[in-house]
């Protein structure tokens, strides 16, 4: 202090009258160059930083050259005039605080203190060679507003300061917590969108300190500081492949699960461990624990070919959002990172889950079976977390868990076969012995909706037509194995948790049981065609509340958009579809006039539009008795309600990314409508039918205006490729047809031949006999023959013997016969 | 995450002038293939091969950072120079120039780096003097004896090799990983006295050895 008066009154010169600020500075300012006393020049800056607070401008234009020299060559020296500039430039620099203009101010500083590398340059160099704890900290902390103000500037300095690199690791390694914390704070602009940076620091060895700065403050467990030596990791990481290569080769990447308790060895076989899935969870430790998950998620990704096997991390990932303890969100955020593919093997990996027991406050928890994956997948879209224990949350952390658990089954059955498979199962074994099996999905889709509406069940019949959407959607094999499901008993209770409440005792179960038809449940069409029925019935009933009636709304809705997507291109179950009536459903709420009301009325025209369209069998209602009835409702209609559908805010807030709305969306259109908790969300559309009704909505606009005569024109088709769709048709029938003629002709001449061939069979046998029978009547003769001729001969002979006794007694005999006869004998 | 199990990590930086396959050395190291017609390199790309030096009975990691020869980046790979064990100077045996720039290459590796780095001088594309291609072989503008007298001199040890071909480019590392572990064995480096070497127990891969390694530099 006794400086400061001196040199006050040293300034103050002779006179003694008041001089001006401006004076005062510009003295001091000259004060500041290296011919004067190392002493005067510490007084000179510590007073300029006391006049710098009021006088920011005046400082600012006179002082910064000067003050830039003295950290040049004295802040390394002496530690008091080090820390005194470097407070006074970083003030000069502040753009945090003040007016406008004050900020303004503070840029134009920047601008001058980053005028040349020098200043940067010196300030890293304090940071490697000067471990005096004021001259470190101050240094960061001007470095920190620099990067602030000026970054892209900053880090070209840095990348040609020798001991650029060098200073950060320094600090990093610094043991004074305070050091090193700002360090992690500077640290994490310095690298951002640098791949440079990033990768010098990489080099340096930038990872191994944060871990053990991570790891030294506890893990996750760790508070603030965790979390932002975590953020530098991720911003080492994130889009820089050159990082990630090298990272994912270090023990640390092994390390990122043994911060979350997952061991990263175990085998796939053996459940994870309960210090792992059983934790204490903390909003810091949440925020850690997201963040690892996020750089862990980075790394799956980005794992690419060798996905043969079970990657730990993806394993870990997996139980974290099926078997654990952790926060909802740390769950979406698992999902969301998952890799999904084929190689996913979620049907044959066994996860082993958790229930809380009531009443501890999360303390002790009853450990489930286990299960496959898959199974744990479905029963958290369907009950929502722990067994549906919290089947009622309708907040949007819950929501938004379930909708990302029913987006990964989305991707998982994406392949053909594997929604065949699940298909399969839900079809009653084809010789009926063994009880048609009840899963889970299709027991939501079976049951009949119960008045009054248990709002959780309408969240779980709402995923499980989403769900169920997914394994149909665009594959004509999985709707033809579709239609031949027929749930079981619809009504019967499968055992399905707490979850299924038969409200009204077991009378209301199906809607119309099994009495008439005793052996043949019903299709699923069919039952789906009476729940929207009765949905849309009670709907209008519920007029009383508004609240109840947008559950009803809800509920209808996923029985619309799962038959739109279904009856889409499949001309067997549209059939179905209006053989069990379901054009009266459709009609009436298409018809009514309420101008509230957009969303049931037009996905009600969307589907009466699809069924028009794809009404291609033959049966009953026809295309030709749909059309009258379009024309009664009156095209134009039509189309407006399927254009107001589509502006509706409900189906616009949806993307790919979210699904989860808050409650109510557009809260204009029933201004009655509050929600009942805070965050409380809803559910309306998933992405995959929002983007089926942007890509389809105008094929089903411009099919209702076609005449019911005309060919199909499908979506995606060109004129060119209908006209010859149509030629190869007509060609095909004619082939047909000429194979069927020449089939009848072939089969005509086959009978002919058949008639002759058998005409003469039996003629060959008749003449067989008539053969035979000659021949023996043949031999008959040849044998009488014989007698005749032996007795011919013996006659003979005794003619002869009589003649010769005839010749001796002298008797005349005929000459001429006996020669003969001798002449033949001999 | 049984893959760690190595004795020596060993840093090693590849520099030489600009386009005399720097990065086809690294990519025919890492992934057995040739790298044709690569982009230029911006600033520096990781890549890291294990590889066995049978006659020590160790198992060597090489975390390679492969430098952008553009003149505009000096700056940049400059940082890494100093925290390297092992050094692969690049030049073009079709190419004098790129010959020529060794030196000043070599002075500045010898500027920034450890005094105990080893250094392979790497004469590159040898494929292009074979002749047996079909079209007309380019002419050799380096004969192998200058290069093995240049790095006689400056004792770097010499390679000629073929990122093409694939001939003599483990052989160049290797041969640099040995003189580095001979090195270690001779306590020039100590233990872990130089940012780019680390040794390890093979089963031991927790973060110990970082600390180690941090240790051993935190009062510089």
């Amino acid at each position: 202090m006794e400086f400061l008066s001196q040199t006050y009154v040293a300034l103050r010169g002779p006179t003694g009258a008041p001089q001006t600020a401006l004076d005062t500075i510009s003295r001091l300012s000259d004060r500041l160059s290296p011919s004067t006393l190392l002493a005067d020049r510490r007084a000179s800056v510590l007073s300029l930083k006391g006049l710098a607070r009021d006088h920011k401008r005046d400082v600012g234009e006179r002082a910064i050259p000067g003050l830039l020299e003295v950290l040049q060559n004295d802040a390394e020296l002496d530690a008091d005039i080090g820390k005194a500039v470097l407070d006074t430039l970083n003030h000069l620099c502040d753009t945090e605080e003040g007016s406008t203009e004050v900020k303004e101010l503070g840029f134009k500083h920047t601008d001058r203190v980053l005028a040349d590398e020098k200043a940067t340059h010196k300030l890293f160099a304090l940071l490697a060679a000067d471990q005096t704890f004021y001259t470190r900290f101050g240094a960061l902390q001007f470095l920190s507003t620099l990067l602030r103000n000026r970054r892209q500037i900053v880090q070209s300095y840095f990348l040609t300061a020798v001991a650029g690199p060098a200073g950060i690791i320094a600090v990093l390694e610094d043991r004074r917590e305070i050091i090193r914390n700002e360090a992690i704070t500077m640290l994490q602009s310095l690298i951002s969108q640098s791949p440079e940076i990033q990768k010098v620091l990489t080099f340096e060895g930038a990872f191994e300190r944060l871990f053990n700065i991570i790891t030294t403050e506890g893990g996750i467990d760790g508070g603030i500081v965790v979390q932002d030596a975590l953020l530098c990791v991720d911003g080492l990481l994130r889009f820089n492949a050159s990082n990630q290569s090298y990272f994912r080769e270090t023990p640390m990447a092994v390390v990122l699960l043994s911060l979350l308790q997952f061991p990263p060895n175990l085998p796939t076989h053996e459940p994870a461990p309960q210090q792992f899935a059983l934790q204490f969870w903390d909003t810091q430790k949440g925020q850690n624990a997201g963040l690892v998950i996020g750089i862990i998620g980075m790394l799956v990704a980005t794992k690419g070919a060798n996905s043969g096997d079970l990657s730990p991390f993806t394993r870990c990932l997996l139980e974290m959002a099926l078997a654990s303890n952790a926060p909802s969100t740390l769950k979406t955020q698992s999902l969301r990172l998952l890799p999904i593919n084929q190689s996913l093997p979620l049907s044959d990996i066994l996860v082993t889950t958790y229930i809380p027991v009531p009443e501890t406050n999360g303390e002790e928890w009853d450990r489930l079976e286990p299960t496959t994956a898959l199974d744990a997948l479905v029963e958290l879209i369907l009950n929502g977390e722990y067994s549906g224990l919290h089947s009622t949350r309708r907040d949007k952390e819950a929501l938004e868990l379930r909708a990302t658990a029913a987006g990964v089954f989305e991707s998982f059955v994406g392949q053909n076969d594997i929604r065949l498979l699940i298909l399969q199962a839900m079809i009653p074994s084809e010789d009926g012995s063994a009880p048609p099996p009840v899963t889970p999905l299709l027991q939501f889709l079976a049951t009949p909706p119960t008045s009054p509406l248990n709002p959780a069940s309408v969240v779980s019949t709402q995923l499980a037509a989403i769900l169920f959407a997914h394994l149909l959607r665009n594959s004509f094999r999985a709707k033809t194995l579709a239609r031949s499901i027929k749930p079981p008993g619809a009504g019967f209770d499968a055992g399905q948790g707490s979850f299924f409440v038969p409200a009204d005792g077991q009378a209301p179960a199906p809607p119309q049981p099994s009495e008439d038809e005793d052996d043949s449940p019903q299709t699923l069409i069919q039952l789906l065609n009476e729940h929207l029925s009765l949905a849309l019935l009670s709907r209008s009933h519920a007029s009383s509340s508004d609240r109840e009636a947008r559950e009803w709304d809800r509920l209808v809705t996923a029985y619309l958009t799962l038959l739109s997507q279904w009856l889409w291109e499949d001309s067997k179950a549209v059939r179905e579809f209006l053989d069990a009536g379901g054009l009266g459903i459709l009609v009436e709420p298409v018809n009514q006039t309420s101008e509230s009301d957009v969303l049931v009325p037009g996905l009600c025209a969307l589907l009466l539009g699809i069924c028009y369209e794809f009404n291609r069998e033959p049966g009953e209602v026809t295309r030709a008795t749909i059309h009258p009835i379009l024309n009664r409702l009156g095209i134009d209609a039509l189309m407006g309600r399927i254009t107001r559908l589509r502006e509706d805010e409900r189906l616009k807030a949806v993307s790919p990314e979210s699904t989860v709305l808050p409650y109510p969306t557009s809260p204009h259109s029933q201004p009655g409508l509050k929600p009942e908790t805070t965050g409380e969300a809803e559910v309306w559309f998933d992405w995959p039918f929002v983007d089926f009704l942007k890509s389809n909505y105008y094929t089903i606009q411009r099919g209702i205006r076609a005449d019911p005569n005309s060919l199909s024109s499908s979506a995606g088709q060109t004129p060119e490729t209908e006209i010859l769709v149509a030629s190869l048709k007509e060609m095909m029938r004619n082939q047909s047809q000429e194979i069927e003629s020449l089939q009848s002709k072939l089969k005509t001449v086959l009978t002919e031949k058949e008639q002759e061939r058998k005409a003469l069979e039996v003629q060959i046998s008749q003449l067989t006999s008539d053969i035979q029978a000659a021949n023996e009547k043949r031999q008959d003769v040849e044998k009488e023959q014989e007698d005749l001729l032996v007795l011919l001969d013996e006659l003979s002979s005794k003619r002869r013997r009589d003649k010769d006794r005839l010749r001796e007694a002298g008797l005349e005999v005929s000459e001429d016969e006996g020669d003969e006869d001798e002449g033949e004998d001999e | 995450m049984a893959g760690i199990s190595w004795h020596y990590v060993l840093k090693f930086i590849i520099t030489g002038d600009a386009a005399v396959g720097k990065s086809s050395l690294l990519v025919r190291l890492t992934d057995q293939r040739f790298l044709a017609n690569p982009d230029p390199t911006l600033g520096v790309e990781f890549g890291s091969k294990l590889i066995t030096i049978p006659e020590e009975n160790k198992i060597v990691k090489l975390q390679c950072w492969d430098t952008a020869g553009t003149e505009s980046f000096r700056s940049i790979t400059r940082s890494y120079y100093r925290g390297a064990a092992g050094c692969l100077l690049v030049y073009d045996v079709t190419n004098r120039t790129t010959f020529e720039s060794c030196r000043t290459w070599l002075a500045d590796v010898r500027e920034h780096a450890d005094p105990h780095l080893t250094c392979i001088l790497v004469g590159n594309k040898v494929d292009l003097c074979a002749s047996e291609d079909g079209d007309a072989p380019r002419r050799r503008e380096v004969p192998a004896e200058e290069g093995e007298r240049f790095a006689q001199e400056e004792g770097l040890l010499f390679v000629e090799a073929s990122a093409k071909s694939g001939e003599n480019v483990q052989e160049a590392f290797e041969r640099a990983a040995r003189d580095i572990l001979a090195k270690i064995q001779q306590g020039v480096f100590g233990d872990d006295r130089s940012p780019g070497v680390k040794t390890s127990r093979p089963t031991n891969n927790n973060l110990t050895l970082d600390q180690a390694g941090s240790n051993g530099r935190c009062c510089t």
